[in-house]
């Protein structure tokens, strides 16, 4: 098996690709999927594997600025000559190219892509872009070449990845590329008026039975390819210690509190935090535990994927409390977790004995965390990502 | 009277009295192929359209395959309008598709997006990402697409027939209304009529003559025109 370096795709395709796939990323035209296939590319350097990039899309030149934009060094790769590009454009546009290959005529493609896998055994070549092939090339004689590669890259143990515009191609040649490929993987928008967000999902694998659950993600610079979590509540009853856990899971966090009239400072507005974690990334946001901010959840329950309900595990008074506050967040219907906190205060209610006192199913995880140690905290996070991507 | 047809301003004298009695040209949410022989005056007219909604408020996301942003600048102020002020408070999107090709550095702005006229995808892609920052704050802007013949030099012309199915799909559902230039002759005449099939307007320019060939709520109509240092002036 190999990683592919795309955050949570490893996991749905049950721990890699195999070691000669052929894989395709269809996206539909506007989404932004080029960042898949140069994380792979960086990643399989990294580890020492050799590869190559087949471009008609840009120049050479184009493609390191945008690795370097990534935060990603593909320079250093090609002057190890541990990488090498397959330079389909610039000698179309009348520029020289230093790349090891150069095409001038598509009808030097086949047999070029051929050498190049050979000189990457056990490594990986990136194709960018498969759908200029098909307008060049044609359709039938495209899936020709692509089976005559895909093979090739079998015998030589090379991972084949195609870069694929969905344009408005007819159906048999999608199912064809489709039955082509090991594995395809569909990158879609989330369209409401505009796109407002993009989403992977496996559409297809011969190695593995995939969920078919769909990644929310998005291309950051630096960074590269990184699920995305619009938003995760984090709400619960006052003084549960919701500030403190969104303080511990957050790399960068906000509070906006009270503290001249009260001993205790309190939050008054809104707790917002940044989670990067295991290559997710989600914007968090704790509510205000009095009831008197109320109208703050109904707002920000509206568009949140998730949520943790913070309860004190020595105050099962507040528990009534914590369960008015689901409702009001309009948290039934996502997925949500159980941060049981202050365990390690004398009275602590267990997991058990709180999901019986709050009358909570067994599909609600139940966390033990004592927050301000950071106890129980990554396990509330992973809790809630299993849920939200059937882990 | 109840206005069945919305229609905007052009900003080319005398088109919107030709068009609708001075009640603007081009019925809102509409898609206009500008054609013509080069050097008629496809890209002025663009520019014009452009310009006219910026003064009415209205944003604009043009995307060029012929010229950098400074030099879309330059060729606006040779008629005396003034690009700047609208490119500082963001309310003019640039798509710049070209200067990667000729290697020149670039400012980074939020509202100047780079792409290149090889990779549609990634113009498709900045296309959104433009779209999705214009809609936030507007519900009604203007495009320009200028143009469709370099698109078709650098890549197969099929493809740029689905690029711009593609683009006027996604212009309409934003509340966009875009202007979309091509050269007569340069692509085939089966590729020439697919363009005029997907659009909802078509104009041809030949340098004397303006004629409206096909025009949502109007007839066909023919009018002389002059390129003068206020642009281009319909009779």
């Amino acid at each position: 098996m190999k990683k592919t370096y795309i955050p949570k795709l490893d996991d749905i395709l049950g721990g890699g690709i195999i070691d000669n796939a052929s894989l395709m990323f269809s996206a539909v035209p506007g989404v932004d999927y080029e960042a898949f296939g140069y994380q792979m590319l960086n990643g399989r350097l990294r580890d020492g594997d050799k590869g190559f990039i087949f471009t008609n899309v840009a120049e050479p030149e184009t493609i390191i600025y945008e690795f370097k934009s990534y935060g990603w060094d593909l320079e250093k790769f090609l002057k190890d000559t541990q990488a090498f590009f397959v330079d389909g454009t610039s000698p179309f546009i009348g520029l020289p190219s230093d790349a090891k290959y150069s095409i001038e005529d598509y009808s030097q493609i086949e047999e070029v892509i051929l050498e190049a896998i050979e000189d990457v055994p056990d490594g990986i070549g990136i194709i960018n872009n498969l759908s200029t092939l098909i307008d060049y090339l044609g359709e039938n004689e495209t899936i020709n070449i692509i089976k005559k590669w895909n093979s090739h890259g079998k015998k030589y143990n090379t991972s084949l990845i195609y870069l694929f515009t969905k344009w408005d191609y007819n159906h048999d040649l999608i199912q064809n590329l489709k039955k082509s490929m090991d594995c395809v993987v569909e990158i879609k928008t989330i369209e409401e008026r505009v796109i407002i967000g993009q989403g992977f999902m496996v559409a297809h694998s011969s190695w593995s039975k995939p969920s078919d659950t769909m990644v929310l993600f998005f291309v950051v610079q630096p960074g590269g390819v990184k699920v995305y979590i619009p938003k995760i509540l984090v709400t619960g009853p006052y003084n549960a210690g919701k500030s403190t856990f969104v303080k511990k899971i957050s790399k960068k966090s906000v509070s906006v509190d009270r503290k001249a009239l009260s001993a205790f400072p309190t939050t008054i507005a809104l707790d917002i935090g940044h989670l990067e974690y295991k290559g997710f990334i989600a914007d968090v946001f704790g509510t205000p535990g009095q009831e008197r901010f109320d109208l703050l959840l109904d707002v920000l329950g509206r568009e949140s994927v998730g949520a943790f309900i913070i309860v004190d595990s020595t105050a099962p008074q507040t528990f009534a409390r914590a369960k008015e506050m689901i409702r009001k967040a309009k948290a039934e219907a996502i997925p949500k977790v159980l941060v049981a906190n202050k365990q390690d205060l004398p009275g602590a209610l267990s997991p058990e004995e709180i999901r019986e006192k709050m009358k909570l199913g067994k599909d609600i995880p139940i966390i033990p965390a004592i927050v301000t140690e950071g106890k129980g905290v990554t396990d509330a996070l992973d809790a809630l990502l299993g849920l939200l991507y059937g882990d | 009277m109840i206005k069945l047809i919305i229609r905007i301003p052009s900003g080319i004298p005398g088109l919107d009295e030709l068009v609708s009695e001075g009640s603007g040209s081009f019925a809102e949410n509409t898609v206009t192929l500008v054609y013509g022989p080069p050097k008629v005056g496809k890209s002025v007219f663009s520019y014009q359209f452009a310009y006219e909604g910026l003064l009415n408020n209205e944003p604009c996301l043009y995307i060029s395959t012929d010229y950098g942003l400074k030099d879309i600048e330059r060729n606006i102020a040779n008629f005396g309008w003034n690009l700047s002020e609208y490119i500082e408070n963001e309310s003019f999107y640039f798509i710049d598709a070209i200067s990667t090709i000729a290697g020149v550095e670039v400012e980074s702005k939020p509202n100047y997006f780079l792409s290149s006229v090889h990779n549609p995808t990634d113009i498709m892609v900045k296309l959104g990402m433009a779209i999705r920052q214009i809609t936030s704050n507007s519900p009604r802007y203007r495009s320009v697409l200028d143009s469709l013949t370099t698109l078709m030099a650098f890549n197969d012309e099929v493809l740029i027939v689905r690029v711009l199915t593609v683009y006027i799909m996604r212009i309409k559902e934003s509340g966009g209304t875009a202007i979309v230039t091509y050269t007569e002759g340069s692509a085939s005449s089966r590729v020439e009529n697919m363009l005029k099939a997907i659009v909802d307007n078509i104009i041809h320019l030949d340098g004397e003559k303006l004629t409206i060939e096909a025009m949502i709520g109007s007839g066909k109509v023919k009018a002389h025109y002059d390129i003068t240092s206020r642009g281009i002036i319909v009779d």
